[in-house]
């Protein structure tokens, strides 16, 4: 039986390596005895291009193990979408309001059902981090809406 | 007796009272993540480098150093009582330390374990203080030339062993090196991959990469486990082993003890390949190996002392050349470099109160430990009813802080959550991580001694061979390629035994 991941992981792999290739050529590669900067990259991505090839072959012929199933997708697009807007809210609204927000989040699609524990939960480890990380160990935070968080 | 005035000093540094401080909480978290299932040193580690940026250089290795070998004691805890192995190096110990639990013998079996654990990381620690010195000494020698072949084959051995699928390996190692590769060129100052983007001008920074692929892909591949952990209810009295399960199990201890410091010190090996080894060899020497798998004492003590002992030697590399073996020492390494020191032979000339203050923390590290894990078993276990959304926020609130704080930009989270998802990815198709981190680390490393190589030889890549040190190292690379080749053919032969 085909190992279709394999075969798709490797498909995609041989893709990145075309791009490094190509990329590095535009940089000028120079000789193996006078190298320049596109050298070791092209070297990288014509190995990454063999080796994802023989994945390929061997994914095919139903070599290797086989991988994990993907299982919750969903649920993964949707942490990632949630993660992707705390990204974009993160300096305008400031690290405590967002950071609250995704902690809320995090714990609800982690299974948390409870709203005193989301809402208890989210508080506490967003301003116990921030006391921890800001007052404690003197790192930057961005302050965004709540300028008491400066 | 340099040795001994060396030592001397460095419990000066480790005996302050701030730096037993963070031998105490490093051992604490090490031990904490060895309890729990899933989050293993490397992301503890990758977790707490944000924390470690305003500590003093020397606090902050003794307690990274503390989480990597506190964990190896950890591990074994819920692998007796659970069947569980909080770390993968305590895999082993579940054979017979849980069968030991079935039996009424969980006392011993944790005792034995805790024992073993603090003999093998003792010894080990006493072998480094040895050893590392000479080796540094002779890594002085060293050139561009040397270093160039070490890293090769410190990549590969590391691919070797790091991993059952060789392949899957060699692409990560490789993708850990292109990944190196963007950012200016250090010999060039040639723009490479930035896309036009000016922050990635710097290259894209190994932290994000580390807390994105060991920590928030963690959080991605538990969505949706159901969060489930029974304990086994079993009397815990008696935790010291008797007479008779000394008289079993002292050569194990020693045998481990060894197996485990040769083992450790090679890039890859580390303390799981020493566990599953020490335990082989226990089993193959035993009069009596139907024993093995039933609650065999010695089961549980040889491949504990061995996990202890890699875990503490596998410093030595990193100590000395420069070269990290595995993923947790890989961070370490990110941590000392945050911190302005390089890693490597120079390390004992130029640091040798660091050098010599952490290695005398790992012997205070090791009595804390004895003392943290037996008395507080039931603290450790009920550990375990922490529900996992806890640890879910914990992780991504860590990493959020920690990608933020290098630049103070939002960017390096967006990467850091890109790498989270690649992570995600990368752990579903069995791909290896610590080829990957290994390579970026040291891809760099390799492609600047390269070009320092070529430059000393004027263009003559028979350098490579004419040094009697590269030669050997790359000899070495050969024969590591050349295994998995002959493995393959030894297998394929006519009348060969079908894999059991």
């Amino acid at each position: 039986m085909r190992n279709k991941s394999d075969v798709l992981s490797g498909c995609m792999l041989i893709t990145l390596g075309i791009a490094v290739v190509t990329g590095s050529v535009r940089l000028r590669v120079g000789s193996p005895l006078e190298p320049l900067s596109g050298f070791f990259p092209l070297l990288g991505g014509l190995l990454l291009i063999v080796l994802s090839f023989l994945l390929v072959i061997r994914g095919w012929m139903g070599g290797g193990r086989p991988n994990q199933p993907l299982g919750e997708l969903r649920m993964v697009a949707i942490l990632g979408a949630c993660l992707a807007v705390y990204v974009a809210v993160l300096e305008s609204l400031g690290y405590v309001i967002s950071t609250l927000l995704i902690t809320a989040v995090i714990l609800r699609i982690m299974g948390a059902t409870s709203w005193r524990v989301l809402g208890l939960g989210s508080v506490v480890l967003s301003v116990g981090a921030y006391a921890l990380f800001h007052w404690l160990l003197g790192v930057e935070l961005p302050a965004g809406l709540l300028p008491f968080f400066d | 007796m340099d040795f001994l005035a060396n030592l001397h000093d460095g419990f000066a540094v480790a005996l302050t009272p701030w730096n037993l401080v963070y031998a105490f909480i490093g051992a604490f978290i090490g031990t904490a993540i060895g309890v729990l299932p899933g989050l293993g040193p490397a992301t503890t580690i990758a977790l707490l480098l944000p924390v470690s940026y305003g500590m003093d250089p020397t606090s902050a290795f003794i307690m990274l150093a503390g989480v990597y070998y506190g964990a190896m004691y950890g591990g074994s805890t819920t692998s007796i009582l659970l069947n569980i192995p909080g770390e993968a190096s305590s895999v082993v110990t579940c054979l017979d330390g849980y069968q030991m639990a079935r039996q009424g013998r969980a006392g011993p079996a944790l005792g034995i374990s805790a024992i073993g654990s603090f003999l093998g990381g003792t010894a080990s620690i006493l072998l480094m203080s040895l050893v590392a010195p000479s080796l540094a000494k002779f890594a002085l020698d060293f050139g561009p030339v040397e270093y160039a072949s070490l890293i090769l084959v410190g990549l590969l051995m590391a691919v070797y062993l790091a991993g059952d699928d060789i392949l899957k390996g060699l692409l990560m190692m490789t993708l850990g090196m292109l990944l190196g590769t963007m950012g200016l060129d250090p010999t060039h100052g040639v723009p490479r991959f930035t896309f036009g983007v000016s922050r990635l001008m710097d290259g894209v920074n190994f932290v994000v990469v580390a807390m994105g692929l060991f920590g928030l892909s963690e959080v991605f591949v538990n969505l949706g486990v159901r969060d489930v952990r029974d304990v086994f209810r079993t009397s815990l009295k008696g935790l010291l082993p008797d007479r008779g399960d000394w008289k079993v199990c002292w050569a194990p201890v020693l045998r481990g003890s060894l197996l485990g410091f040769v083992i450790g010190v090679l890039p890859g090996g580390g303390s799981i390949i020493s566990s599953f080894m020490a335990y082989a060899i226990e089993k193959k020497i035993s009069k009596t190996p139907e024993r093995f798998g039933n609650g065999a004492i010695e089961g549980v003590a040889s491949p504990e002392s061995a996990n202890n002992a890699a875990s503490t030697s596998s410093f030595i590399p990193l100590l000395t050349l420069g070269i990290p073996g595995n993923s947790a020492i890989a961070m370490i390494f990110v941590a000392l470099m945050i911190h302005g020191i390089q890693p490597g032979p120079l390390l004992l000339k130029e640091h040798p109160m660091l050098f010599w203050g952490v290695i005398a923390s790992m012997y205070i590290g090791n009595v804390m430990l004895i003392g943290l894990n037996l008395p507080l078993i039931g603290f450790w276990v009920r550990l375990l009813k922490v529900p996992y959304h806890y640890l879910a926020a914990v992780i991504v609130v860590i990493c959020m802080i920690g990608a933020y704080s290098l630049r103070n930009t939002a960017f390096d989270v967006g990467l850091l959550m890109l790498f989270g998802m690649l992570g995600y990815f990368l752990r579903k198709g069995r791909f290896p991580f610590a080829p990957l981190v290994l390579a970026l680390i040291l891809g760099q490393r390799l492609e600047l001694a390269f070009q320092q190589s070529l430059t000393l030889s004027g263009a003559d890549l028979w350098i490579f061979i004419e040094k009697p040190i590269s030669a050997t190292l790359l000899a070495i690379a050969v024969l590591v390629m050349l295994i998995p080749l002959f493995k393959w053919g030894w297998k394929k032969r006519p009348h060969a035994p079908a894999a059991s």
